[in-house]
């Protein structure tokens, strides 16, 4: 039931299945993420840091923990 | 008087759109009960009528991820509430209209009259994005103004919409069908609890536990209600969200036509800006340029002011009689003005600077860059924003910790902030420096004063860090941290903004600050110039007698009498009270007055040490440099400024928290005196431990 958006690799992309925690999945819906949105690894942040998504053309950038909960299908 | 309200996404254009309503005519205060920022100014409507305009914080939607957004849902959500809007002129982006929605949708459910501003017409052209906006206008029942936050476009016409919703408020159906156990809730709420709006029950349902205008009773009956009914709120707002977007979308995509997606500028920008190596060189780069500009574009109108305001104290003294009135006016109003006005130019040109880089969108990704490395000593990637404008005043810094929505991280932040090094610390590194180092260069390439400089600034920063290493260590947080950032494209400063938030920072900047220190320099003449009148008497005599012996002039004479009188003085008294706490890090009475009396602002230290040597009126840094280094103890003839002195002075000023404004601040954002008495005691003790250390290993 597909992979978390961090397995993708970089500057691939996929589409959002669904999200595993409830309470971040509450903020990122409001800022329109959401089952269904082309979802692009585009780099992670220096030190080891975050993630930087590109999510239906637009930037965004989350924690490693955060961006597990968001599961995705990987397209071709 | 009607008020309307601006409401939208944060990156939309809000304040662009408010500084085109209201220009100069806005003032800045805080929300009732919290520390968020209200901006608020008026403006006149097509038919003169005058209105005023509050601008609300920047939200994605009425569920609240953080203290500014929560501000959003207390004000909408209760009729009663002050700032409770007649007409919401709502702003969105139209570059990325799919994600700015959603808040637009809720704010129309709960009944109040909206009109969109669609912000960014001019940028989406070029981009080549056309909307059909009868056609979204018609599906969300709103009127659609395409404006320019930018150029001002169309801004007429704004205020021509919003008089004629102000004449003519005809309620239209919620948008959003709810689902059976959120009608059910929404019912009995309706009914039992008087709520006439649908969608403000359903928003009273989830948010019902934090609403400050609910009382206990209510929220009591409110719980059983939502009990009763299985009332699932995570749930329920995720299916609503999802709900919502499913409406919309469509319409969406019929009415907005874009061009083929194509790597933009901001991609390509960001692949060098946001790159796991270059990021963090770039980011001190531009740092380093920042501090560079700061110090060597402040020097010019700096020494303007200073001068200007010594011109001003000669002709006042020269005019009017001499006497305590002329004295205090121009030893302590004058003096104290002086003091604050001169640090206009750096804090102005350190905020046209980060404004910029604000405007621009690259705060938003040193965020990103630095959150991992923050989070190591419990701070947040926000926290660079504090840290780095700490470096000209801690006061602004603090202010812009509340976009930390943590607040553990943000606590941290405020606490350890100070220790950067600010700009009124300059003066006194400058003026100490001299003593301890010798002027002399490395390598014939780096001058060691230069050096010592940084190196200070570095120990202001490592103290920072280890500070909040500690800190992380000791306090305890229940709260989830996260950190969930849009990086806005990167556009060209809006200029206008830039101007209109230096203006807010430097004004509120004199007229705070300013406050404090014009009152305490008062005080301070005050005890230096009176004491004990029979010691003043004899003090002043054995001046005159001492100056006749030497033959000295009549300016000298004087400089001598007036630091006769000061030790004798109150000012001479409270600094011989604490002279044996500060012997141990080589410190005399002369420094314990100038210790007490900089707790005002650090950089009164340099004026009270002038007018302790008995400088008179110079405020020269050289002179005072020159003064200091022949002063010798009375009792055994040795020098006053080693080296060690003035090292343990230089690094007592890194770590004291010798600022009451800061202070002040603080007790605002914390909501109390406990973080402030507490960051107080642990910044004084590092800087006396620090201190003591220095002086015994260098005397």
């Amino acid at each position: 039931m597909g992979n978390s958006v961090t397995e993708l690799k970089q500057g691939r992309t996929g589409r959002i299945t669904h999200f595993t925690d409830d309470q971040i999945a509450g903020k990122l819906t409001t800022m329109g993420v959401l089952p269904g949105s082309k979802v692009q690894v585009v780099r992670t942040a220096p030190f080891s840091g975050g993630f930087y998504l590109k999510v239906d053309g637009m930037n965004i950038v989350l924690r490693a923990h955060e961006a597990d909960n968001i599961m995705t299908t990987a397209d071709e | 008087m009607n008020i309307i309200a601006l409401a939208g996404n944060p990156n939309s254009g809000k304040s662009s759109i408010f500084n085109q309503l209201t220009g100069l005519r806005q003032k800045v205060a805080n929300f009732p009960g919290v520390t968020v920022e209200k901006k608020s100014g008026k403006f006149q409507l097509y038919d003169n009528e005058e209105v005023t305009l509050i601008d609300l914080p920047g939200a994605y939607s009425l569920y609240p991820n953080s203290e500014d957004e929560r501000v959003v849902l207390n004000v909408l959500t209760n009729p009663a509430d002050e700032n409770y809007p007649d007409v919401v002129i709502y702003v969105a982006d139209v570059t990325n209209l799919e994600k700015h929605l959603l808040l637009l949708i809720q704010i129309k459910d709960l009944g109040l009259p909206c009109v969109m501003a669609l912000n960014m017409s001019d940028v989406a052209e070029k981009e080549g994005i056309r909307t059909d906006i009868e056609l979204l206008s018609g599906f969300l029942k709103v009127p659609i103004v395409p404006v320019s936050g930018r150029t001002g476009a169309n801004i007429d016409n704004l205020k021509q919409v919003v008089s004629a919703i102000l004449k003519d408020k005809t309620a239209t159906p919620l948008l959003y069908q709810p689902g059976p156990t959120e009608q059910k809730t929404i019912h009995r709420l309706q009914t039992e609890m008087a709520i006439e709006n649908p969608y403000r029950a359903l928003l009273i349902a989830h948010h019902f536990k934090k609403l400050p205008f609910l009382k206990q009773v209510e929220k009591a009956a409110i719980a059983r209600i939502c009990e009763a009914e299985g009332f699932n709120d995570m749930r329920l707002q995720i299916a609503e969200t999802m709900r919502r977007y499913e409406d919309f979308t469509p319409v969406l995509q019929k009415s907005i036509r874009r061009e083929a997606e194509k790597t933009t500028l901001t991609d390509r920008l960001d692949a060098v800006l946001t790159h796991r190596i270059f990021a963090p060189v770039i980011f001190f780069g531009i740092m380093f340029l920042v501090f560079q500009a700061i110090f060597a574009w402040a020097v010019y109108p700096m020494n303007w002011i200073e001068s200007g305001f010594r011109e001003a104290a000669d002709f006042l003294k020269a005019t009017l009689p001499a006497g305590w009135f002329t004295d205090l006016l121009t030893e302590g109003v004058l003096a104290g003005l002086g003091g604050i006005v001169v640090f206009v130019p750096q804090i102005a040109i350190l905020f046209l600077l980060i404004t910029i880089l604000e405007e621009v969108g690259y705060m938003a990704r040193a965020v990103f860059i630095f959150d991992k490395l923050m989070q190591q000593f419990g701070l947040n990637g926000r926290s660079v924003v504090a840290l780095v404008s700490g470096g000209a005043c801690a006061i602004p810094a603090i202010m812009s910790t509340r976009t930390i929505n943590n607040w553990k991280e943000r606590l941290i932040t405020i606490l350890v902030t100070p220790f950067i090094s600010c700009s009124a610390r300059i003066p006194v590194y400058s003026v100490l420096i001299g003593f301890a180092v010798p002027s002399k260069s490395l390598l014939g390439l780096f001058n060691l004063q230069g050096l010592s400089f940084m190196g200070l600034y570095l120990l202001g920063i490592g103290a920072a860090f280890f500070s909040a290493f500690v800190l992380k260590k000791i306090l305890k947080s229940g709260e989830p941290s996260w950190l969930m950032l849009q990086l806005p494209p990167y556009r060209l400063p809006v200029w206008r903004n830039v101007w209109l938030t230096i203006w807010e920072k430097v004004r509120s900047f004199v007229v705070q600050a300013g406050k404090v220190i014009l009152v305490i320099s008062i005080v301070l003449w005050g005890l230096a110039s009176y004491g004990p009148s029979a010691k003043m008497g004899r003090a002043e005599q054995a001046a005159i007698a001492q100056a006749k012996e030497k033959s000295l002039n009549e300016n000298e004479t004087s400089d001598l009498v007036a630091a006769h009188k000061i030790e004798a003085s109150y000012a001479g008294h409270l600094g011989k009270f604490i002279e044996p706490a500060i012997r141990p890090l080589g410190f005399d009475w002369k420094i314990g007055i100038a210790l007490v009396t900089s707790f005002a602002a650090r950089e009164v230290f340099v004026g009270t040490m002038a007018t302790i040597y008995s400088i008179g009126s110079t405020d020269d840094e050289a002179s005072i440099r020159d003064q200091l280094a022949e002063a010798r103890r009375p009792d055994t003839g040795a020098k006053v400024y080693t080296a060690a002195t003035a090292m343990s002075l230089l690094i007592f000023y890194v770590f004291a928290m010798q600022c009451m404004s800061t202070l002040a601040v603080v007790k605002r954002e914390t909501g109390g005196w406990k973080w402030p008495l507490i960051q107080f005691v642990f910044m004084s003790g590092i800087a006396y431990l620090a201190s003591w250390f220095t002086y015994q290993l260098m005397s």
